[in-house]
């Protein structure tokens, strides 16, 4: 028998931050059950291109670095599935393993890795796929046509319009409350399924995957905004339910913003934190040139999480100012 | 909810069931010499002088008894409490001796209190159903339960002393040993080991002779194929031991094997905020790590971590696997000495 010497502790509690990843992964997957069943295997074949392309590139950048090509956990898996789940069930193949090349190559690789990137990389991939091939990333099929989607093959089909679409030009989708919840309209393949995506929020709490209270604020300020600023003429809470179920919000609010990777440290920051992303959300998709806006919103309150960290740590006496400074 | 400490899953009940065991002690080992026990009614001074002819240790922690005792007078302490429970999952030696002899364990608290002038006792158990099936325990002991956080030592302690009471603990099984030298005059020379552990076939508490090795306690348990690591003292502040010849002593407590190592391979933190949660001296680990790994830390911005009690509470929580106990270690040193101290 061979001892080994290994420093204490030698039990620790269950959850891990590979369990926390392998758990969003798994919520991540479960996503492309419907669309699978809806669609037929197209899904598939997209978001295993995806997390290939994210695991293959993490292994190149380990090779590159003179390291043995190692993937660390299921950190570039989820990536991967989110950027191609954030991409229209009628994309070409590649359009998915783009996003989530850029998302590892571009924003975790260069910043050491999973858990030290400032920026979600899935939300740095969506974004990126909306940047460069707009017509493609918001051009969605509609899951009523009688048209079934090659597995692996370009689609040839007539272009729908997105419930998010209709709101950008003030118009009231017209979508039955069940179909809104089932997510059987166009719209990204995992963003559109609220029931599954609560779910999916239920759990990754209940397993301490994932921090409510990111999630909360920022449906609640998305909800803030729409009720108080709606963009198509009804009542209030008509306008929140659009907006929230529509295009890719609700997936964002379930994994990217509780992402950990630029999580403010404290609760009030994390609150501080999710209340920005939603607001900035919901600017985006009034202001900006596309449908969606929160992969957006998300970097755009990663780049402000040190900023919220800064204020509040000076708040409470645990950051001195500078010298010099008044 | 908001609760400090960590709740980590028990692995006792198994070691518990069949009480203490006695391991004969090796041949080679000498009987233990007794001497003249001062007997009832004896004069704090008394007390500590055949605590310290015993050679008393405290099992938590391996002090000497009559050392710590002497300094509690010193300090005027108020309450003294007999620790017989371990908040470790898998140790249960101060346990099993509480269930053995109740009395014996109160008897010696009471003779530790008159010797360091304490007014007040207290027995604290594991939990309330322990304390239900307590029974001799003297008019005059008071009893609490631990609960089930750990570290339940540092968080019942602070709980037993609100109120601004100067208060200390002192083990189970120090306090039986002080009552066996001052009554029979008996040296301390044996103590209750934990044989526990993935590796362990049998789990059992074992009475052992102070020189037993330390193979001799796993093999007495059963020792499981494939061992790969052998620990001592506690599964959360122990260390590994690579050779099993090594003798068994008041501070040993346990003995655990584990079929797998701890994972080496540490994650970047992902901001949970556990650590601060389970820590029971109000340290924010993670703050302090940020801070040292700022590279130019600022000792002001180190809060509390001098205050850190090593439980290793934030090491256990932490889902990265990060070393958070070493770095407030380091924090403290630089604190301390304005530099950080690169061995701790």
């Amino acid at each position: 028998m061979r001892l080994h010497s290994a420093p204490a502790p030698f039990v620790r509690t269950e959850t891990t931050a590979v369990s926390m990843s392998r758990a969003a992964a798994a919520a991540l997957a479960s996503l492309l059950v419907l669309p699978t069943a809806r669609y037929g295997p197209r899904p598939l074949s997209m978001a295993g291109a995806a997390v290939l392309t994210c695991l293959l590139c993490e292994a190149l950048v380990s090779l590159a670095r003179g390291r043995r090509p190692v993937v660390s956990g299921f950190s570039s898996a989820a990536a991967g599935l989110a950027s191609a789940l954030l991409l229209p069930v009628n994309a070409p193949l590649w359009l998915p393993c783009a996003a989530g090349a850029f998302a590892v190559l571009a924003a975790q690789e260069p910043f050491g890795g999973p858990g030290r990137a400032p920026f979600q990389p899935a939300a740095a991939g969506a974004a990126f796929a909306a940047l460069c091939w707009p017509a493609l990333t918001f051009a969605y099929f509609d899951p009523s046509q009688p048209y079934a989607l090659p597995a692996l093959g370009a689609c040839s089909f007539q272009a729908a319009r997105s419930p998010a679409a209709l709101l950008k030009d003030g118009l009231k989708p017209d979508l039955l409350p069940l179909d809104m919840l089932w997510g059987d309209f166009p719209g990204p393949t995992g963003g559109t399924a609220a029931l599954v995506l609560g779910a999916c929020a239920l759990a990754l709490f209940l397993c301490r995957a994932a921090k409510p209270e990111t999630t909360v604020c920022f449906l609640l300020a998305a909800a803030a905004v729409a009720a108080l600023f709606p963009r198509i003429a009804c009542a209030p809470l008509t306008s929140v339910k659009y907006e929230l179920l529509s295009g890719s919000l609700l997936f964002c609010a379930v994994f990217l913003v509780p992402g950990p990777a630029a999580l403010p440290y404290t609760f009030a920051g994390r609150c501080l934190y999710g209340a920005f992303a939603g607001a900035a959300a919901m600017a985006f998709r009034r202001f900006g040139a596309f449908e969606q806006g929160a992969p957006f919103a998300v970097l755009l309150a990663d780049a402000v999480s040190p900023m919220i960290d800064s204020a509040l740590f000076r708040l409470r006496g645990w950051e001195a100012r500078p010298y010099g400074t008044p | 909810m908001f609760a400090h400490g960590v709740r980590l899953e028990e692995d006792k009940r198994a070691a518990l069931k069949n009480g203490i065991a006695v391991l004969p002690a090796p041949e080679d080992l000498p009987e233990p010499r007794s001497f003249r026990a001062p007997g009832g009614g004896a004069e704090p001074a008394a007390i500590l002088a055949a605590a310290r002819t015993a050679g008393i240790d405290d099992e938590f922690d391996g002090a000497p008894l009559a050392a710590r005792l002497a300094r509690l007078a010193e300090e005027q302490a108020d309450l003294l409490a007999a620790c017989c429970f371990d908040d470790d999952p898998f140790v249960c030696g101060a346990q099993a001796v509480l269930r053995e002899d109740a009395a014996k364990v109160a008897d010696g608290l009471l003779l530790a209190a008159l010797a360091c002038g304490a007014g007040e006792t207290v027995v604290a158990a594991a939990s309330r159903s322990e304390l239900r099936a307590l029974r001799g325990l003297p008019k005059g002991v008071a009893a609490a339960a631990a609960g089930n956080r750990y570290p339940a030592r540092v968080l019942l302690m602070r709980r037993l002393c609100r109120g601004g009471k100067r208060g200390a603990w002192i083990g189970a099984q120090a306090c039986a040993a002080l009552s066996d030298a001052v009554r029979r005059g008996v040296r301390q020379a044996e103590t209750v080991v934990t044989a526990s552990g993935g590796g362990v076939l049998r789990p059992a508490n074992f009475r052992v002779r102070f020189g037993t090795p330390v193979g001799a306690v796993l093999r007495a348990a059963g020792l499981r194929e494939g061992v790969r690591a052998v620990a001592v003292g506690s599964s959360l502040t122990g260390r590994t031991v690579t050779d099993l010849s090594l003798p068994v002593t008041a501070a040993t407590r346990c003995v655990l094997a584990f079929p797998r190592l701890p994972a080496a391979r540490a994650f970047p933190c992902v901001r949970c905020g556990r650590c601060a949660r389970a820590c029971p001296q109000g340290i924010l680990p993670w703050l302090v790590l940020r801070e040292l790994e700022s590279g130019a830390p600022e000792p002001l911005r180190l809060f509390h971590a001098e205050s850190c009690v090593g439980c290793a509470a934030c090491d256990a929580v932490c889902p990265s696997g990060i070393a958070l106990v070493a770095a407030v270690r380091r924090a403290a040193a630089l604190k301390e000495a304005g530099v950080p101290d690169e061995t701790a």
